[in-house]
């Protein structure tokens, strides 16, 4: 577990991160939202000392962070770069000995990353000759070669291609199986649902939010109905009667409509089910939980509006 | 620290690595005994014949030398003592090219003085030499034991000592080859500090623009960082500098047995010599004669001066280390770096004035200042060494490394807090007072 305790850091007379507390469950998925600029990237150097508070503090397991709690944990940085004149080999035994590795360790590793990520064939050609795509499983692998307890990734999607995104998630889905905690800063929100167990919303340097994805996606619920049917769009207008809104309605094919409805007060789904199932063929009445992206964007728009 | 030294090593393997690091290995020898050996052959001009006029007052040599060769010297005597200024300028005297002196002190001080107006080829000093001293000898012992002991005078004799002087330049103070020498060894120290030291600005540029920096600073600190650079360019250099040195000392065994044996061996053009004469000639002959060889092979002390190389270019890369670290750290781009590179051509341009001017004026109080100033103290300090110094100098100089060595941790110090702010900023304008607002922090 790490807690961040009132994380305080200022750039010269700009204040980057304004107070910032939140905790990281051990062995899930924690996901860094907010939009760019939003403080993220330095929350991460703090986590991995590569910057200082200017106040506040660290803590993993109630103890203040220290460089060996650093040396444990794996980075991917958002700023990632690796020596184009190395060998894929050498680069990465060269990056496990900085983290603590034996030479034979890191050479054993290295042979099991490459191999598990199908590139042992490339393990003497010189990154210079790689594609960007290998260039980034290499970066990936630089990250977790030393194999972490928490692993900190810092924007771990952008640049890569779909297959590669799919390994990369495929991989934090096994560390999280292994109890292992992952640190995920990104602005991809479908990763964020399919992935992340919890998450903390950064934006202009503040905590807009920080709880299971779950509970934050349910508490932003707009009481949205996705509604298919067989009937009459009139009798399906007239049956909704006051309680619900509709939003948008689509016809399928004939007298096969789908609909948005939005409940009023205090209606229940089973009133929806009351109110419609008596005048036409219901086929599926399914709430609509908001995804991260509209969490995201509604509450990043709701801090605006309070400013 | 061990961080520092996976670092130094990778630094270390990437230049050994690079074709340019091995092209300069082989080449950099090869140039300095290319220029050893035009030195050397350079000392071989000067004119091929001569009339020799021999101030002999006491008459010892009564007005006889037995030429060895057919050519290029002859003799003429005088029994008076000559004045050098009279022998300069007297009309009498012009047709003469060369005055050896040689008066009654030639037993206690085993000296004879040879002012020349045009300097003579080595084979002409080494036949005047040879002649003069044969002669000395016919007349000391035939003399004084009789005919018969001249040879065995000349198996235990002490060969005598020729002063070559220019009638214009009588303390050949343009010929001070040996301080000369250690301007040029201070200069090589200078050129491998601008290519090793450019090479820590360029390594930490390259790592911000190709954005490893921030991979490695998770796992190391931004002072182990800079050490491991500053430490793995200096393994670099000091191989380099091994390299050459075994190389030259190499190359300059080979001149001794291949390229320049007829100057060690013994072999005097037109001239049948046997082994015994060519000993008698003493250590060396040719060698003794000709100033490159004398200078490259009998008056260095290299015991003496590689180890002090080593010292005070360690001294002097750490002084100029932190400079080029905070270059590196500063730069947004190259372009800045370029800029910034600017102040430390000053100062290396200063390094070289120092080592000109305590080459010209050892004792004068600049050369003191410059001796002291840690930047230009090694460069000084290699002057010194090769000229020589006294037991108390070389006490002063080690003081003056010692300052350097102080002087280069704290700005070692003030480079870590450069570094550790510049080296994850990017692409940000370089200005005065970003540098100040770094130190400080």
């Amino acid at each position: 577990m790490i807690e961040l305790v009132d994380i305080q850091k200022s750039f010269q007379n700009k204040l980057a991160l304004d107070g910032v507390s939140f905790t990281i469950p051990k062995g899930k998925v924690f996901g860094l939202i907010g939009p760019n600029g939003a403080g993220k990237t330095t929350l991460i150097r703090i986590l991995n000392q590569i910057l200082s508070p200017s106040s506040g503090s660290v803590m993993v397991q109630g103890m203040p962070l220290t460089a060996s709690h650093v040396r444990s944990f794996g980075y991917l940085p958002e700023e990632r770069g690796l020596y184009r004149e190395m060998t894929v080999k050498n680069h990465l035994i060269f990056l496990a000995k900085l983290r603590g590795l034996s030479g034979k360790e890191a050479q054993a590793n290295v042979i099991h990353w490459l191999k598990k990520f199908g590139i042992s064939d490339w393990e003497n050609k010189r990154i210079d000759a790689l594609s960007k795509g290998m260039a980034q499983k290499i970066q990936f692998i630089a990250a977790v070669v030393h194999g972490p307890e928490v692993i900190i990734l810092d924007e771990p999607l952008s640049g890569f291609d779909p297959l590669n995104i799919q390994l990369i998630l495929d991989e934090i889905k096994t560390f999280v199986q292994q109890d292992k905690t992952v640190v995920f800063s990104t602005h991809n929100m479908q990763s964020v649902d399919e992935l992340c167990d919890e998450v903390a919303l950064i934006h202009q340097g503040k905590l807009l939010a920080n709880d299971k994805v779950a509970d934050l996606r349910s508490k932003h619920r707009n009481g949205d109905y996705k509604i298919r049917f067989r009937g009459n769009a009139v009798a399906f207008a007239n049956a909704l009667w006051t309680g619900f809104e509709i939003i948008e309605t689509k016809e399928l094919s004939e007298n096969y409509r789908e609909a948005v409805i939005r409940k009023r007060a205090d209606q229940s789904f089973n009133d929806v089910f009351t109110f419609l199932s008596g005048s036409l063929s219901l086929e599926l009445i399914e709430e609509q939980i908001p995804s991260m992206q509209d969490v995201f964007v509604k509450l990043i728009a709701a801090h605006h509006h309070e400013e | 620290m061990k961080n520092s030294l996976i670092i130094a090593a990778r630094e270390f393997l990437e230049r050994f690595r690079s074709r340019s690091f091995n092209v300069m290995l082989v080449l950099g020898p090869l140039l300095i005994l290319a220029f050893i050996y035009g030195y050397i052959q350079s000392k071989n001009q000067g004119v091929l014949s001569m009339r020799v006029l021999v101030a002999d007052p006491t008459g010892l040599m009564d007005n006889r030398i037995k030429p060895i060769g057919k050519e290029g010297l002859s003799y003429a005597f005088r029994q008076e003592y000559i004045d050098i200024e009279r022998f300069k300028q007297g009309k009498e005297f012009q047709q003469y090219d060369a005055l050896v002196e040689i008066n009654e002190a030639i037993f206690s001080n085993k000296t004879v003085k040879v002012r020349y107006r045009q300097t003579p080829n080595v084979d002409l000093k080494v036949r005047m030499k040879f002649e003069i001293e044969r002669r000395v000898e016919e007349c000391l012992v035939s003399d004084t034991l009789g005919p018969q002991y001249v040879g065995v005078y000349s198996s235990i004799k002490q060969p005598l000592n020729f002063h070559f002087n220019d009638v214009n330049d009588l303390y050949n103070k343009a010929e001070q080859d040996v301080s000369w020498l250690g301007y040029s060894l201070g200069y090589v120290m200078i050129v491998f500090l601008i290519v090793f030291g450019t090479n820590i600005a360029r390594s930490i540029t390259r790592e911000k623009a190709n954005r490893i920096s921030e991979v490695l600073l998770a796992s190391v600190k931004p002072f182990e960082l800079m050490m491991g650079k500053i430490l793995g360019v200096l393994w670099s250099s000091l191989f380099q500098l091994f390299c050459w040195i075994v190389l030259v000392g190499l190359g300059l065994w080979i001149f001794q047995e291949v390229l320049l044996e007829d100057y060690f061996n013994g072999y005097l053009k037109g001239v049948q010599m046997s082994p015994e004469e060519w000993r008698q000639l003493g250590m060396g002959g040719y060698a003794q004669v000709n100033e490159g060889i004398s200078l490259f092979y009998n008056q260095l002390n290299y015991g003496f001066l590689i180890p002090n190389f080593i010292l005070f270019f360690l001294s002097t890369y750490w002084v100029y280390a932190s400079f080029f670290t905070i270059i590196g750290a500063l730069s947004g781009d190259d372009a800045d770096g370029q800029q910034f590179i600017l102040p430390i051509w000053l100062l290396f341009g200063l390094s070289i004035y120092a080592g000109y001017n305590a080459t010209l004026y050892p004792d004068s109080a600049w050369t003191s200042f410059f001796a002291i100033f840690p930047w230009t103290s090694g460069m000084v300090s290699m002057v010194k060494v090769t000229m020589g110094v006294s037991l108390s100098s070389y006490l002063l100089m080690l003081i003056s490394w010692s300052v350097s060595m102080v002087v280069g941790a704290m700005m070692l110090v003030l480079a870590g807090r450069v570094f550790k702010n510049g080296i994850l900023s990017y692409s940000h304008k370089l200005t005065l007072s970003l540098l100040f607002k770094w130190l400080k922090r």
